[in-house]
């Protein structure tokens, strides 16, 4: 998996790795959007550059296996990697990506990610990651499910 | 707001909460993706189904390699069987697909015999060609978890072997 600096093109490796206690401390919501200490019950994923500390992105998940389902229940890049200005792209992506192997590993053909935006930015979601509409939840499924992941995970 | 917290909010992918208040919500949002998603399994092509569940072994294998896994089942075998399964309706047709004798495969998925390096190199072959319309899949994959089974089955049974190994070997003073 990897991320895409966007002034040069430049591709670095990057590995997603459950949240530990200490980070609680740097996640800020100047920089991280959201108060992350309120998941720290949650299941919680950092994406970082391969061997570096810095967290770009976050994600906190809630695995509902009687549904064989994972909804998403937090996701942001950090605050350098959102808007126009933006340094690196595909943290959001990969994030996603992350969550639908562990959906995919874990229920196989049934395997569904969900997540409920804001309806302004759903339409966004739709079209970037092939995802249906269910009432307020957008959800991917099989086949798109597997298209994301071959997209994403080239490792 | 300030100028640059709009121009950040303006980019749909700086977050997303998706966090339910209510159980209500919750309940309300699992009936209906449910009902939309069953209506939507019903036309998976089977394709797709075959697809889902290799790149899931495919998953698993690549976890159990993540780390030592300490037990006493039967990985390699466990997975071979389950990627048997997927493919094909009678397990004698996979046996005949890579000519080995449908005895010795079954064999093997029940741990009763070692896979020849022979079986695992055509288990890599056979691999390569299904996975072509799954996803990338590491010719290595197969190997990797053979082995990974056999370093963790005898780092973790040392207590059996290691009392007659160790009186076989001996330490010449000078060295």
């Amino acid at each position: 998996m990897n991320i895409v600096e966007c002034l040069t093109g430049k591709v670095y490796p990057i590995e997603i790795l459950p949240v530990e206690n200490t980070d609680y401390k740097s996640l800020s919501k100047a920089r991280y959007f959201f108060d992350w200490k309120e998941e720290r019950k949650q299941e919680v994923f950092k994406l970082v550059m391969k061997g570096q500390k810095d967290i770009l992105g976050l994600v906190s998940i809630e695995r509902i296996p009687a549904e064989w389902r994972i909804h998403i229940r937090l996701l942001t890049v950090s605050k350098e990697n959102a808007g126009s200005g933006k340094i690196f792209e595909n943290i959001a992506g990969n994030l996603i990506c992350y969550v639908a192997k562990i959906a995919v590993a874990d229920f196989g053909a049934l395997a569904c990610v969900s997540l409920r935006p804001k309806s302004s930015i759903a339409q966004h979601y739709i079209e970037k990651y092939n995802m249906h509409v269910a009432g307020t939840t957008l959800s991917l499924e099989v086949p798109e499910i597997i298209n994301l992941i071959n997209q994403f995970d080239h490792d | 707001m300030t100028k640059e917290q709009n121009m950040i909010n303006a980019d749909t992918e700086y977050g997303v909460d998706s966090r339910y208040e209510t159980t209500k919500d919750r309940e309300q949002d699992a009936v209906a993706l449910m009902q939309a998603r069953l209506e939507r399994m019903k036309n998976l092509p089977k394709e797709q189904v075959l697809r889902a569940k290799l790149l899931q072994l495919k998953l698993k294998m690549e976890n159990y390699l993540k780390e030592p896994v300490y037990d006493k089942q039967n990985h390699f075998a466990q997975f071979l069987e389950t990627y048997i399964d997927a493919i094909y309706s009678k397990r004698s047709e996979f046996a005949k697909d890579i000519n080995v004798t449908p005895v010795f495969l079954s064999k093997v998925i029940n741990s009763h015999r070692e896979p020849k390096e022979e079986f695992i190199l055509k288990l890599m072959v056979h691999s390569e060609k299904v996975f072509k319309q799954v996803g990338v899949f590491h010719n290595k994959t197969w190997y990797q978890v053979y082995y990974h089974e056999k370093l963790c089955d005898t780092m973790s049974s040392q207590d059996e072997w290691r009392p007659k190994i160790e009186k076989q070997v001996k330490l010449r003073s000078e060295v």
